[in-house]
Parts: structure tokens; sequence; C-alpha cells
């Protein structure tokens, strides 16, 4: 079962922003200036989680994880966009 | 206290130590232990991602003084020792233990839980206790005292306190003899019948319990009775392939993603934890930061020529499961056991084209439908293989005869004319079509037997074609009509691909890029399309379907299931 996650960081250090930044290219479609639009099974954000904790200073830095429920069979409510659109990201093989 | 168990003749030598853990996975369920400690199996789940990023801290190498130069000298001296490895020769263990605690030669093991603490009776359930106190006993026969552990459940972060009472040092070394015998006997215990452990196992799906038993029951072809079996697999692939066929592209690691550049441009992103496949079509380079990764994830990355022949696969190291080939290539020398697969093979290919005609033909003639009906039975009287292949041709040319029907008449252009089954090279667009889709289901099956640990290149019935993946061939008879052809139809139907999108060169035909651009789409689309599947009554997409029968048939290899259950659409 996937889920709709916005994911929102502030860190303190450069170098650690930028390995934030890597990680979560990883796991989700980069929106805005540190937010990420993440939509996850459960084991990948647990892999995600585990990685953010390794990374960040636990005193300085702050990543928000909020979860907006499940991707499938129903639209997302819980957002509304002033200005550009937002749009989920259609899933499917990738052929370049 | 110690001496109770010390007095039991465990002793083993000729086989490996066991580890502590196997016997939690033992108390928990036999057939999980013995897919994981002799067919060395493994699978992530969310509860062991989990479970090691609780253990990510104990995991770590002491920094510390080793306890065997501190404790025993000094009484005084408190112990806290993380990540403990000792072994115990008598009872043929070895045991990682979390955190060591005590003082003097007084000590307890605390072994780390993920979650909370069950409300059930002494606060753990058995394959926990089991496991902690065989840590005791490895402990106690490394010249500790111990009498009893903790186990610290990290979710609500909670120890609780077992006592090693005789009743449970009793239960532990019974599980430890059971576990010997078992791997021992060879034989692989039956799956649990319809328990809750299942669902939450990580093995689920290479175990397939419900699946197994009931096709272990008698009545295997009443298709109705398994509608009401659980649906363990997952309802969508979380995974996708990556296909790069641009001449001179490079794909590099960075960070969690892989990124496709030519040149200073990049062509694609696609994050590693999406990515099932990497596909690579002629001259695409890959660095060796990206292939390790790949291996190290255990992705596979195919080869092929930028033609779409394919050449080759990198994959991590080979699946450690060797029973299951030893049972393949035993099984591949029996003549009647060939004979009997094959047939039951070809039955469920006439059956589905015959099948894909009768959905997808305007007016498809009634005797092609009534011979392809007797090709059926035919082929399962055969008595030899060349009498299979012969029925499987005939079967074949009926079928291509009728193929030029299945194409829309107003949608498809003259260039789409189709008169009958011809390739290497192919000489009209529709068989070129025809054999870009064969050989990436050719492709695809390769890569699953070689996932699930079969050798996709010992066949039973393209027993004759040397140095082709004939296992896969095997496999994917029933598959060719239900997928191949099926994209085939769909593609030229709605258009897809156009008569613009082929060369001809000296009498062959070939696809442009962009065209196969189109058509590889249009198949990933078919294979992620979920269908119900005939046998177990739940919805599944045909990709899941290529590994889930995969499975199968290593289980019918092996002895679990009397038949292979052949893929059969209505």
């Amino acid at each position: 079962m996937r889920r709709l996650y916005i994911v929102t960081y502030d860190i303190c250090d450069p170098k650690r922003l930028r390995r934030v930044f890597k990680t979560m290219k990883g796991f989700g479609a980069h929106v805005q200036l540190s937010v990420f639009q993440c939509d996850l099974p459960e084991i990948d954000v647990i892999k995600m989680k585990a990685a953010l904790v390794e990374l960040i200073n636990h005193q300085e830095d702050h990543v928000l994880i909020v979860d907006l429920g499940p991707t499938e069979g129903r639209p997302i409510k819980s957002i509304e966009s002033l200005g550009k659109g937002f749009t989920q990201v259609e899933r499917q093989a990738q052929v370049v | 206290m110690s001496e109770e168990a010390g007095d039991t003749p465990l002793s083993v030598t000729e086989e490996p130590l066991l580890p502590v853990r196997m016997l939690n996975e033992f108390a928990y369920c036999p057939r999980l232990a013995y897919l994981e400690w002799v067919q060395s199996e493994f699978a992530d789940s969310v509860d062991t991602v989990e479970g090691r990023f609780h253990h990510r801290r104990v995991d770590e190498s002491p920094k510390r003084q080793p306890l065997e130069d501190e404790a025993p000298a000094d009484t005084e001296t408190g112990i806290h020792q993380r990540s403990v490895w000792l072994s115990s020769e008598r009872l043929g263990l070895t045991a990682k233990i979390d955190l060591v605690e005590g003082v003097g030669t007084t000590v307890a093991p605390v072994d780390y839980k993920r979650g909370k603490r069950p409300h059930v009776g002494k606060g753990a359930w058995e394959p926990e206790q089991v496991q902690l106190c065989a840590q005791g006993l490895v402990l106690r026969d490394n010249g500790y005292e111990c009498d009893g552990g903790f186990l610290y459940f990290v979710g609500s972060r909670e120890r609780v306190a077992i006592t090693f009472d005789q009743a449970l040092i009793d239960r532990t070394l019974e599980l430890i003899a059971g576990m010997r015998g078992m791997a021992r006997s060879g034989a692989v215990p039956p799956p649990l019948v319809d328990s809750p452990k299942c669902p939450r196992c990580s093995l689920v799906r290479i175990c397939l319990p419900d699946e197994i038993g009931w096709l272990r029951q008698e009545h295997a072809d009443d298709a109705q009775a398994a509608s009401t079996l659980r649906r363990l697999l997952p309802a969508r692939d979380d995974a996708l392939p990556l296909y790069v066929q641009q001449p001179g592209a490079r794909v590099k690691k960075d960070g969690e993603c892989l990124k496709v550049v030519d040149h200073d441009e990049v062509l694609a992103e696609a994050r590693l934890v999406e990515v099932s496949h990497l596909v690579l079509f002629g001259y695409v380079q890959v660095s060796t930061q990206a292939v390790q990764e790949l291996c190290k994830r255990e992705i596979p990355i195919s080869y092929l020529s930028s033609g779409g022949w394919f050449y080759g696969l990198t994959t991590g190291l080979m699946h450690k499961n060797v029973e299951l080939r030893r049972r393949q290539y035993a099984a591949a020398m029996d003549q009647r056991f060939c004979l009997r697969l094959a047939s039951r093979l070809v039955q469920a290919k006439i059956a589905n084209c015959r099948t894909i005609l009768r959905r997808n033909h305007m007016a498809a003639p009634a005797t092609v439908l009534q011979d392809l009906k007797r090709d059926l039975q035919h082929a399962g009287q055969a008595q030899s293989l060349e009498e299979l292949l012969g029925i499987e041709g005939t079967a074949g040319r009926r079928y291509f005869a009728e193929f030029r029907g299945m194409l829309k008449a107003d949608g498809a252009p003259p260039e789409f004319d189709f008169e009958g089954r011809n390739r290497r090279p192919p000489k009209d667009p529709v068989n070129a079509l025809l054999s870009l889709a064969y050989a990436m289901l050719t492709r695809e099956w390769t890569v699953t037997l070689h996932a699930v640990g079969l050798d996709p290149f010992l066949g039973f019935y393209h027993q004759s074609r040397y140095g082709r993946p004939a296992l896969a061939l095997d496999l994917m008879e029933e598959f060719r009509p239900l997928i191949a052809d099926s994209v085939v139809l769909t593609a030229i139907n709605n258009g897809e691909v156009q008569a613009t999108d082929f060369i001809r060169r000296m009498g062959s035909v070939a696809l442009t890029t962009e065209g196969r651009r189109r058509f590889i789409e249009t198949y990933e689309r078919r294979m992620s399309q979920e269908i119900t599947h005939p046998v177990f009554g739940y919805q599944v997409s045909y990709r899941r379907i290529l590994e889930v029968q995969a499975r199968l048939f290593g289980r019918y290899l092996l002895g679990e299931i009397p038949n292979y259950p052949s893929f059969t659409t209505r």
C-alpha cells in the first residue's frame, strides 16, 4: 500500500544539506526548495527515515514528514495549490 | 543449574554451527527456518528493514576491550558489552548477542526487538524466549553464570525479564534437536495452514503458503474452490524496469538515484528503490559505481544489441539455493518427467492461442477453433518430444494463419499485412514486432528464473537447442500469446506503432528507436496490467505472475506439489 508524504527539512550545515537533498532525491519528487513529495510503500518510508536519521544533526536540524494518506483509490483532498498546479506523479516504466 | 543442560549429548561435528537467530525462526515456523537455513533464501520485509534499523547501534563492532579479557579477571567490574559473538561447540550453536550485562562472571544477555511488548504470558512470544535462552546456554558454555536475560522492546521501550527455568531450557534443547533433524532429513516442512503468522512473514512471497497448501490437495483442477485464497502477494509492484537505448548514453549512480546522461544533458533520473531491472540496448555505458550498487541491491542488468538481441546479464552473486538447481538437473535427465511437463506446457500454449483468437478475431472460423481443440487433446497424448514438437508446429501454423484477422481492418494500413510467421530476419513489420516481443519475454523469463535460483539454460522441452535459455523458453510458451502477441495486437490496433516506425533493409525489417520506445511502453503496460489469477482467484499483475509461476515450478521440482499449474486464461 503506497501513501503520499510531504517531507520538508531545515538543515543548518550546507554539507549536510546537500547530502539530505541527494538522499531525498532517491525517495521523492523535488517540488520546492526543501520540500519533497514522496509516494512510498511502508518499507521505503522506513528506509528513508533510516537514511535521514544517520545524516542529520539531531540538535540542529529538523525534518518533518507529513503523511497524507493512501495514494490509490481516492484523490488527495488535503492539498490545495495556488499558482502552479499540484500533480501526482504517474508511475510507469522509463524508456530513454 | 548449569550442569543439567551440560550433560545432554548434542555434539555435532560435521554440520555448521547453528545461528541462534535460526532457532527463533524454527520456533516461529519450521518451514521458514528450512528456507532460510538450508535453502539460504532471504527477503526483506517492513519488519526486517525496521529491525535492522533499530539494531544499528548494537550491531556496531565493540569499541572496548573484548569480554574475555575484562570480566573473569576482576570480579567487581560491571560488564556492559555490545555485539558479543560467542559459540558453543557442545551445543553446536553460535550466537551474536546484542548486549551482555552483568557483574563479574554473572551475566545476562539482552536482545533488542523492534515493536512493542506483546501482551502475552511471560511478556514475550516463545520464539524470542527460546532465542534468548539459547544465548544464555552459549554464555554458560563459555564459563559464565547466567540464569536469565532481558528482551528490550524498542517500540515501547520496555524491558522484559526472562528466567531460564528448566521448562524453557528443555524446550530450547528440543528445538535445537528438531532443527538439526529437519536439516538432516532434507525435506522441507509443509507450509502453515491459514496461519495469521503468514501475512507478515518476510518470506511469504518465496514460501507461497496458501497456494502450495491448496495445490497439494487433490482438487487441483477445480478452480472455483481456490477463489477464497488469501492474497498474500502485494497488489502492486513497487519497482519497474529502466530501459536505456540512446546510443552513447551513460548510466551513473548519483546518491540514491540512477542518472542517465548523454554528454552534459541529463536524459533521465530513476530512484534506485523504484528500479527493478536495468535494460541496456546497444552502446550504453554503465559506471562501476552503478554496477556495484545494482549488484548490492540485487537489481539485474541486461545487455542487448541495439536491435534487441539478448547478450547477457549482470547479477550479484549466484542464487544460494543449490538444492533447487540439483533437483532441476536430476529432473532434466528423466525423459518421462520431461514429456509430462512439456505436454502440459504445449497444451496451455494452444489453449491460450485459442482464447486470444476467440477474444480478438472478428469472425474466427469455427473449424480453426475446433482444430486447435483437437491439437490440444493430441498434445496431451504425445508419446515423445518430437511428436509434441510436430503438434505444436501444426497448431502454431493454424493460429498464425488467422492472425491477420485480429488486426483491425481500418486501423492497420496495408504495411501490416501478415501472411505467416517468419524470422531471422523478420521480413515484415508484424513479424518484426512479434520477434521483438518474444525477445523481451525471453529476457524477462531468463531474469526471473535466475532470480528465483533456477538455471535458465537447462530446459525440459527445448532440449535440442543449445546455447539458448531453454528453461526460459519452456516456461514462456504459455505466455507467448497472452503477453507478446497481445502486446503486438494492442500496439498496432491502437496506432501506437505506425508504418513510419520501421526501417527496411534488403528484405529485413526493423523498428526505429522511437518506434521501439513506444512499443516497449506498450509492453510494460501489459506487464503491469492486473488480471485475475485463473487458479487462485486473486488479482495480480503479469509481472508478478511470472515470478509466482517460476516459484511454483521450483516447488514442483522439489516435489512439494504434484503438478505444475500451467497458466491459462478464459
